[in-house]
């Protein structure tokens, strides 16, 4: 966790360091003042790089990764299942038609809005429940 | 470092298949695999085969239009908005349909492989986001089937022009909410790579002993997280502007100069999600084939790092003559990114420095775009200085520019790509001889086909006309980078002939690495791999475990040198 | 493995070949190739920045084709020197790092890039500077597809321009629009746009500003040779994008007089402002930038 939190650290603190520097020249020597599209949006990856750093720095201490990190990390010590994997499902086609007729549907025409709705609804349903019903009813 | 052998195993698999369905085999299966697979193999393929088909027809689109540009006056296109409308699609198509797919399809398939996981960290969002972009792109380029046709504003789609007032029509519609989408699946592409790369590596296989290729698709995630959300946030308000009168471009509000903010915000850092990734293939193929490690690993990893966060800090260097920029400031900044890439190229010609190189048909790819990316770079730095730019900005030598620069690297990234890894992904190796053919015409059809836009640049060509004066006089110099395109759009023929003969003439490959010194993990398993990658996995102690696994006597000995670095083991 | 000795005299010796073919074939280059192919007359620069954009062009690329060189030399010297012989086997050194040859080689472009800024910053500032009272304005107004030149100082404006019809067609430039300037009279040409966003490029100027909707942009120049010059519309405006085509006359004083009397005459007096655009709306981001002034401004007057 550590290594790839601080790739985010230091890229937060460059942006937060772009940010004054791009404010600072552009609020003093342009004849308008400060440019506020590229000041806010430039801020906004400064906020994005420290809020995953927070995230990979709080949960690197409170869960353990596995030695992935460690530089003597044997392969048996992580044996057994690595975890629970689909092994196929239709719910990402469905979800995704769904998604794509809404978009469509505002480009070219409402009632194909309606469709996606439909067809996107179904989609959710079918991801959120594929692992809870079934022979995987609780 | 092990002295010892590093080869240890043990199993470690998914979890069970419970439900596998064993459905018929033939077409039906195949098809059912590919709507329902979840496997980040198939996926990568999926994305690489859909990138393909996209870059056939961009292809087409752009022989279209150097036809249009043989002599002045109009042959091809029926009426000058067509003409838009094709290089419009060709540059969209190339760039998002194209080249980012592209990144995702090579990332789905190595990364796993590469760091020792079973399968991506969520497998269902990733074939939701190879929707999502399959859809968006179709809906896209559907405006083609539409009365008025496609978008004709071109890619970069500047306000006011692409607003209804002057350019109605549902192409453009199409256009803006099918990239809309396409970016969606785009952004949860990169965040499936970025938590996969975080957090399922195998043990031992830490962030620096991680192939460049994962480390440049992590950095090309982040790149993707940080540069199209701003795009999705444009296109989203272009289109609001399109259907609801939202006024949000309006030029009352200064909303041309927003949009060019904003699109280019996203375009300039969206260069890099194209080149990072092709970089990390090259990466991969030039020390498998000088038979030496890296030279400078985490130098190369720090100077990516450096290109991604200084590339989204330069956005405004493609709105020098707009007037209202701060040209100091991202002069300064572009330039500075000529360091970090000039860093990479000496790294890569270290590698080669005293190794011991053979010239199968991916390095040869590999050196064509070190050739010609090169000249990518110094055009750009040329551009990096408004005192030119303001010259020779919107003219042919831009296009050459990124031509060289894009095309460079996706272009021979990819072939580079294909013909490296085509063992892995379907158990065949690519003919070497056809190979060549492809190479040469390539190379010969490209550099024809760009090198001389840059003079057409210089001497007075604006980009994006369909028609020139007869007294202009660039009637040679557009028939020779014609005759280019056309030749380059023919070396696709030896590639495709290379793929059907392959699969119809040669035998399976039976060995793991049919190189001989790949470096990371994929080359440790069988071609190709098994649905959850691996068998047996060997000890990670360096940055290439299998060239460890396969070449111990080198791996120990390599170790020794760290000490003595005088003593040669070459031996003749 | 590898005969280093012998082949470095030899090279060395090569070298000094190249170098002088190098200086025989600068010798014997044209004008137009020691300009490194940029636009321009032998009879002399044609505007008071031409000659400061050309030398940077031509000093910019004598540095980057050294560079290119290197890395191409270097790439193919690889190729050659280290391939592998069939008689080899076994494997090179397995070097990983060299610190100070990589300190080196990010040291040295750092360097290159600073001198590039620094030239860019000083000639920059010369290009975008205004004097406070420039000889003469003019404003230009861009439209779809075509543009409209208003003489300010003189109160008097061209007839509205029409696109080329006849692109590609001999003769068509005959047809073009055309704007007057007075030869050595430093110009202020103030952009603007009814539209959407295009570009004012005249080719031989080696300079283009975009004119954005709801904004003027301007730039100063001073023409310093007679001709005929062709103008662009460099920025993707429409359909007919590629007709937005004009003609640039520098005249001489007497000449531009004439013109101007001529244009009088006609009728063609008052302005063809951008009030005439087609969305008839205030654009209110125009005053906030009029009062900002532009980037460069000269301190006292020239």
């Amino acid at each position: 966790m550590r290594p790839a939190a601080r790739i985010f650290w230091i890229l937060g603190v460059f942006f937060a360091l772009v940010a004054a520097a791009y404010g600072t020249v552009t609020g003093v020597y342009e004849p308008w003042g400060i440019e506020m599209v590229g000041l806010a949006t430039v801020i906004a990856l400064s906020g994005l790089g420290f809020l995953i750093a927070i995230f990979l720095t709080l949960t690197g201490r409170h869960h353990s990764f596995g030695s992935a990190d460690s530089l003597d990390g044997e392969v048996e010590d992580e044996p057994g299942v690595q975890g629970s994997f689909s092994p196929y499902s239709w719910a990402p086609l469905w979800a995704s038609l769904g998604a794509s007729l809404c978009f469509l549907g505002i480009a070219a025409g409402w009632w194909i809005f309606a469709f996606g709705i439909i067809v996107g609804v179904y989609g959710v349903l079918l991801w959120v429940l594929e692992f809870s019903r079934g022979q995987h009813a609780h | 470092m092990s002295t010892q052998t590093p080869v240890s195993t043990t199993t470690r698999s998914a979890a069970p298949d419970r439900f596998v369905k064993s459905g018929s085999t033939g077409l039906g299966k195949q098809i059912f695999n590919v709507l329902t697979t979840t496997d980040h193999k198939m996926i990568g393929i999926l994305y690489m085969s859909l990138a393909f088909a996209f870059f056939a027809f961009g292809g087409l689109l752009a022989l279209g239009i150097r036809a249009e540009l043989w002599e002045p006056g109009l042959q091809v296109v029926v009426s000058k908005d067509q003409y838009n409308q094709l290089f419009t699609m060709h540059g969209t198509i190339m760039l998002l349909m194209f080249g980012t797919p592209l990144f995702n399809g090579f990332a789905n398939f190595l990364v796993p492989l590469q760091i020792g996981a079973v399968d991506m960290a969520f497998p269902r969002l990733n074939m939701f986001a190879l929707w999502l972009t399959g859809f968006g792109s179709v809906i896209a380029v559907s405006g083609f089937l539409t009365p008025q046709g496609a978008a004709s504003f071109g890619w970069t789609a500047y306000a006011p022009l692409s607003d209804t007032t002057f350019t109605p029509g549902l192409g453009g519609d199409l256009w803006v909410f099918g990239l809309a989408l396409q970016g969606f699946g785009t952004i949860l592409g990169s965040v499936n790579i970025i938590t996969t790369i975080i957090t399922m590596r195998m043990p031992g296989m830490t962030m620096f002993r991680m192939p460049i290729f994962t480390w440049n698709a992590l950095i090309t995630g982040v790149l993707v997280l940080m540069a199209f959300p701003p795009l999705a946030s444009a296109l989203l308000a272009l289109g609001a502007d399109r259907r609801f009168e939202a006024n949000i471009f309006n030029p009352e509000n200064g909303g041309p100069i927003l949009w060019q903010h904003l699109f280019w915000f996203f375009g300039h850092p969206e260069v890099y999600v194209l080149a990072l990734p092709f970089f990390g293939i090259v990466t991969e193929i030039i020390p498998a084939f000088s038979r030496k490690p890296i030279f400078g690993y985490k130098t190369l990893v720090g100077a990516t790092i450096a290109i991604a966060a200084l590339s989204v800090t330069v956005w405004a260097h493609h709105m020098y003559t707009l007037g209202t920029v701060m040209l100091e400031f991202f002069a300064f900044m572009t330039m500075l990114i000529a360091v970090p890439t000039g860093v990479k190229f000496f790294n890569w010609i270290g590698t080669m420095w005293r190794g011991s190189i053979t010239f199968e048909t991916p390095m040869l790819f590999t050196l064509g775009f070190l050739t010609t990316f090169i000249f990518g770079g110094l055009t750009g730095v040329i551009l990096s200085t408004p005192v030119l730019d303001f010259h020779i900005q919107d003219t042919y030598f831009v296009v050459a520019h990124f031509h060289y620069v894009m095309a460079g690297t996706v272009v021979f990234g990819m072939f580079a790509g294909f013909y490296f890894w085509w063992p892995k992904m379907f158990g065949h190796k690519l003919s070497e001889s056809i190979g060549k053919v492809h190479f040469w015409l390539l190379t010969i059809g490209f550099h024809m086909t760009f090198l001389i836009q840059h003079w057409l640049g210089v001497i007075g060509a604006p980009r994006r006309y369909v028609n020139y004066l007869a007294e202009d006089n660039f009637d040679w110099l557009n028939q020779v980078s014609t005759v280019g395109a056309f030749i380059m759009g023919a070396s696709t023929l030896p590639f495709l002939l290379n793929v059907v003969l392959t699969h119809i003439r040669t035998e399976k490959i039976e060995v793991d690495d049919p190189w001989g010194f790949g470096a990371s993990l994929e080359w440790a398993t069988s071609c190709p791999p098994p649905r959850h990658n691996f068998h047996s996995l060997p000890r990670i102690r360096s940055e290439r475990p299998a060239f460890d696994l396969h070449h111990p006597e080198v791996a120990a000995q390599d170790h020794m040198l760290e000490q003595e670095p005088a003593v040669n083991v070459r031996t003749n | 493995m590898i005969p280093q000795a012998p082949q470095r005299s030899r090279r060395n010796s090569r070298m000094a070949a190249g170098l002088a073919l190098a200086v025989l074939f600068l010798a014997g280059c044209t004008a137009e190739q020691q300009r490194g192919f940029m636009p321009g007359h032998d009879a002399g620069q044609v505007t008071n920045q031409t000659e400061r954009i050309t030398n940077f062009w031509v000093g910019s690329w004598s540095v980057l084709v050294l560079v290119g060189l290197m890395i191409w030399g270097l790439t193919i010297w690889c190729a050659i020197a280290y391939r592998r012989r069939k008689t080899d086997t076994g494997f090179p050194i397995q070097l990983r790092y060299h610190v100070p040859l990589e300190l080196m080689f990010t040291l040295l472009p750092v360097v290159m890039v600073l001198t590039l800024f620094y030239f860019t910053q000083r000639d920059v500032g010369e290009i975008e500077r205004h004097a406070n009272e420039p000889d003469m304005v003019v404003e230009v107004v861009g439209k779809q597809w075509s543009w409209d030149f208003n003489y300010v100082s003189e109160d008097v404006h061209e007839p509205a321009g029409v696109q080329s019809f006849a692109t590609g067609e001999e003769g068509a430039e005959e047809s073009l629009p055309v704007l007057y300037l007075p030869v050595d009279q430093n110009v202020e040409i103030r952009l603007e746009s009814r539209d959407v966003v295009h570009s004012f490029w005249v080719v031989d100027f080696l300079y283009k500003k975009d004119m954005v909707p709801g904004f003027t942009n301007s730039f100063q120049v001073t023409p310093t040779l007679e001709g005929t010059y062709s103008g662009k519309c460099a920025e993707l405006c429409g359909e007919f994008h590629s007709d937005m085509l004009f003609n640039l006359e520098v005249v001489s004083q007497e000449e531009f007089d004439a013109h101007m009397q001529q244009l009088e005459d006609d009728g063609y007096t008052g302005q063809l402002g951008v009030d005439l655009n087609r969305n008839q709306e205030e654009w209110s981001m125009r005053e906030a930038h009029e009062e900002a002034g532009p980037r460069v401004r000269e301190e006292a007057d020239q």
